[in-house]
């Protein structure tokens, strides 16, 4: 049996302890970095990835200032001015139906990252409590919960993705948007619950948790406040890894139609539209692509780089 | 292992069915149905009966999942309803094509991820360590249809023609009808760009992994002992480091399946091939529920007994692991 310790926040506190003649309590300054500001330098360390923490930045940026930034609209067709080749009117080119690509692939900026986050963040709220229920309960709750995602699991992801946006039926606009976020939500849930169950599961024998019980604390305040914060660094690790999978998904499946439907423009539906005239006009596909790709490495190597720092066990 | 191997035979089955059921009420709970695209726009509501009827449509879902099954294990896969072709047909003429596209992507995916690797892991934080790691990086972070445009470029259009940028040529003996081309060369050709575009990014994934794996067993002090004791570098990297370092690899190859079998449909599509990813996201689109059904049973069975094969693959690797 672990001693009680008063005090609700799993650390000792000072004032309970005995004071020793001639020992000073090390003042904060003088105490060791808490572990987030050890991840923050050990980050900041990595030139890699604060390359990717750039990138990222940049994206982040022109997503949010796309009307400002863009020249033009991106769905504002001009039929006088069809497969126009790189200029300095329209820096790339444009489209069969004549709309400036530097504008499209400016605003798909957006798309693609809102469903990478929002997707993420989704599969995420859903399936790391599931996780810490499962975990922390055990019993029949757990085989309730992990058989339901081992059915997910047990989908090949794409054959998954793809069924479940046909049923949502493909559309334009932030309703569009929402569809393919949700499909590749459903799809992403599994990972965060068994990654949050694992943690949860040794974490839960441990003697903190074991003096929380022994304080009489409810059961949703030590799973937020005790064990939550300590299976953190791999949540946040495969998040950011998960982001970049996510905006894969998202560009496959526009890519095969079942996206975000136009006129609202997406890099994965607007590479597939113009690889028709790729032989004549090869620019046309190749933006959007880069842009896919930078998007997705800007993600992969910040993400790279937080593993290093959070959690170098996961190397 | 006997015993082992027939449990885990006997477990593809719920898992197959379970995957076919889901997929067959997902289907059945989208609205409308096929019956109208079959028809065309100009068709009577007596017609559309008739034809439900025929096809069984107007049943329960529950009750057209066992009819189907029912089939299925008297060897009928059913028949599509828009071409009335039997499904196996199909599935049996489209499948070498999506098997010689995936064995020749993961031999692409080998051949650069294993030396990349160990070179990586041997001349840690070396230039060859930089370029390896930096290029499996740009590797993960390409969609395979990407790869499949540049290549195109490449190729296709930018090298007058050397591949071609379409369509497929049989390999001699695959077949299916009397009015195809036949020739090792053209099939050659026809499956290069695809099996590369698929292949890169496993590639630069398998390099990633195997890469942190090596480098981990190489600090281990068997591999000390063996150099230690006078053994050639080839035999310590490849027999005592590497081999052990394939383990997580392999586990995380299991997984990404489900990744290979969406870059299939990706690949197929974008170089018009007549495989079965093709075959799978037409038919869903179509919603051609039988054919769907077809193209679910033939991936969750490849799905389980691949992973089927990467649990078998274990004990290869490292002795100690026995299944009782």
């Amino acid at each position: 049996m672990a001693t009680p310790i008063s005090g609700g926040s799993g650390s000792v506190r000072e004032v309970e302890l005995p004071r020793v003649a001639g020992v000073a309590w090390p003042t904060r300054a003088a105490r060791s970095e808490t572990p987030f500001a050890q991840g923050v330098r050990r980050l900041r360390r990595s030139t890699t990835a604060l390359f990717g923490v750039a990138i990222v930045a940049v994206l982040i940026l022109v997503a949010v200032f796309a009307d400002v930034l863009a020249p033009e609209s991106p769905t504002a067709s001009d039929q006088t001015q069809t497969f126009a080749v790189p200029s300095w009117e329209h820096p790339l080119g444009t489209d069969q139906l004549g709309r400036d690509m530097l504008s499209r692939v400016i605003h798909g900026t957006r798309i693609s990252l809102l469903v990478g986050v929002s997707s993420v963040l989704l599969a995420l709220f859903v399936g790391v409590p599931l996780g810490m229920i499962a975990g922390y309960h055990g019993g029949r709750v757990d085989t309730v919960v992990m058989r339901t995602m081992d059915l997910i699991l047990a989908f090949p992801i794409y054959l998954l993705a793809i069924i479940l946006m046909v049923m949502f039926t493909p559309t334009a606009g932030l309703i569009g948007t929402m569809k393919v976020t949700g499909a590749i939500a459903i799809v992403r849930i599994p990972i965060y619950a068994r990654l949050v169950r694992g943690s949860v599961l040794s974490i839960k024998e441990k003697e903190y948790i074991e003096a929380c019980r022994a304080l009489g604390l409810r059961t949703p305040w030590i799973l937020f406040r005790h064990v939550l914060p300590n299976c953190l660094a791999p949540i946040i690790v495969t998040t950011t890894l998960g982001i970049a999978t996510s905006i894969i998904v998202e560009a496959t499946l526009s890519f095969l139609g079942l996206g975000t439907q136009p006129p609202t423009p997406s890099w994965g539906w607007d590479l597939k539209a113009n690889v028709a005239f790729i032989q004549a006009n090869a620019w046309l596909s190749l933006f959007p692509g880069l842009a896919i790709f930078v998007t997705v490495l800007g993600f992969n190597l910040f993400g790279d780089g937080l593993r290093d720092a959070l959690d170098p066990r996961l190397k | 292992m006997r015993v082992w191997m027939l449990r885990r035979l006997l477990q593809i089955v719920p898992t197959v069915l379970m995957i076919t059921f889901v997929v067959f009420v997902m289907m059945q709970s989208i609205p409308g149905d096929p019956v109208v695209a079959l028809l065309g726009d100009a068709y009577t509501e007596e017609d559309a009966i008739k034809v439900r009827e025929a096809y069984g449509l107007d049943q329960p879902v529950l009750v057209q999942y066992f009819i189907w099954l029912g089939k299925l294990v008297r060897g009928d896969w059913g028949a599509s309803i828009l071409t009335g072709r039997p499904v196996l047909n199909d599935v049996l003429v489209r499948l070498p094509v999506t098997l010689e596209l995936i064995v020749l992507s993961m031999a692409v995916a080998l051949a650069i991820a294993i030396p990349a690797s160990i070179i990586g892991a041997l001349r840690q934080n070396t230039w060859a360590d930089y370029t390896a790691t930096s290029v499996a990086m740009v590797g993960v972070s390409i969609p395979e249809f990407f790869i499949g445009v540049l290549l195109l470029l490449l190729f296709s259009f930018g090298l007058g023609g050397l591949l071609p940028s379409s369509g497929w040529v049989y390999l001699p003996g695959t077949c299916p009808t009397m009015v195809c081309g036949v020739s090792f060369w053209g099939n050659l050709q026809h499956v290069l760009m695809p099996a590369l575009a698929l292949g890169v990014g496993r590639a630069a994934l398998l390099t990633r992994l195997l890469r942190a794996s090596m480098l981990e067993v190489v600090r281990s002090e068997y591999v000390t002992t063996a150099r230690a004791k006078g053994l050639a570098e080839r035999p310590v990297v490849l027999k005592h480091a590497f081999k052990n370092a394939l383990i997580p690899t392999v586990t995380v190859m299991g997984l990404q399946v489900g990744f290979l079998i969406g870059g299939a449909i990706v690949v197929e599509t974008l170089f018009a091939m007549p495989g079965l990813g093709t075959f799978g996201i037409d038919a869903i689109i179509a919603r051609d529920y039988q054919q769907v059904q077809g193209f679910a049973l033939i991936t969750a069975f490849a799905f389980v007994i691949i992973n089927l094969l990467v649990d078998l693959t274990y004990t290869f690797l490292d002795p100690r692991i026995r299944y009782a």
